[in-house]
């Protein structure tokens, strides 16, 4: 696990460099959520709506908006694919993802269209994390976890 | 002609204007008027007011602030990604005649464009006309000229 100005960055995830990781299952699926830089750009988040299990989205759409007091966006899928999982207990409380961003507080599965190329838009290892830690700086971020 | 600013600042209030009267249409169940009028603020918001920004406003202040890796346009730039996502998604929700969806996207939008225009009206518009060899005014007739073409 990298760390950078209190980021947390996991070095086996890949990232599309702005906002959402991608984690590879057994499965085949892709589970997404946001990084941790992210959620501390986010704000405490108070509302998430994501997609229902079964919709089809090309890729650069949307699984998830989140919304804090601050800031509201979408978490943007990087290849096309079926939500075949959603993360209700963050549809319940949606501030799970600026406590534990990579674990828990997973936002969705998708089955990508195109396995083999599924991952063609996004970076892992030290690119990754090279990139990762320019976005930090760039924004002046220092992550902060919540406790609860 | 007025300094670029207020062009700018105008044009927002336009554009949340039309965003307004769509969502009225959806409302009340108008749906071809609905999907009429997003797509009048689609087009101004997106190939109008946005292209501007894009083109000539955001690498203008960016030059001026020493880098184009600005923290600020780069936030404006996302922003401007996700918002074009956005209003797609609202133009379906309008075809499929899905008013709930269409409100969530709606509120989403709003408190978007809300903290986006007020970050562009306070930390990017006021240094335009420093930033521009013209000081704004190519980029302000545009700006005019796509708001003519609006139907009323």
């Amino acid at each position: 696990m990298s760390e950078y100005h209190g980021c947390e960055l996991p070095e086996d995830l890949f990232y599309d460099l702005d906002y959402v990781w991608v984690r590879p299952e057994d499965d085949g699926t892709l589970t997404i959520g946001v990084t941790d830089p992210a959620q501390t750009m986010s704000g405490r988040l108070q509302k998430a709506r994501i997609k229902k299990t079964g919709t089809h989205l090309d890729a650069g759409r949307h699984v998830a908006t989140l919304e804090s007091g601050k800031w509201a966006g979408g978490v943007p899928v990087p290849f096309a694919g079926e939500v075949i999982a959603r993360n209700e207990a963050l549809l319940e409380d949606p501030h799970l993802i600026n406590i534990d961003p990579y674990k828990d507080a997973w936002i969705a599965r998708v089955k990508p269209d195109d396995p083999q190329h599924a991952l063609d838009n996004v970076k892992t290892g030290p690119d990754a994390m090279e990139a990762l830690e320019a976005w930090i700086k760039r924004y002046g971020v220092q992550c902060m976890r919540c406790s609860d | 002609m007025a300094d670029i600013d207020q062009i700018m600042q105008h044009d927002h209030e336009r554009l949340d204007q039309l965003l307004g009267q769509s969502a009225h249409a959806v409302s009340t169940g108008a749906w071809q008027e609905a999907a009429h009028l997003l797509e009048v603020f689609r087009h101004g918001i997106v190939d109008g007011h946005m292209v501007v920004e894009e083109s000539t406003l955001f690498p203008a202040f960016e030059r001026n602030e020493g880098g184009d890796d600005h923290p600020l346009t780069a936030l404006l730039r996302k922003g401007h990604r996700d918002l074009r996502i956005f209003f797609e998604e609202m133009a379906e929700a309008i075809h499929d005649q899905d008013a709930e969806t269409f409100d969530d996207l709606l509120s989403t939008v709003q408190t978007i464009l809300k903290q986006h225009d007020a970050k562009e009206e306070t930390e990017l518009y006021p240094y335009l006309a420093a930033a521009l060899p013209d000081r704004g005014e190519a980029a302000g007739k545009r700006i005019l000229a796509c708001e003519a073409e609006t139907p009323s």
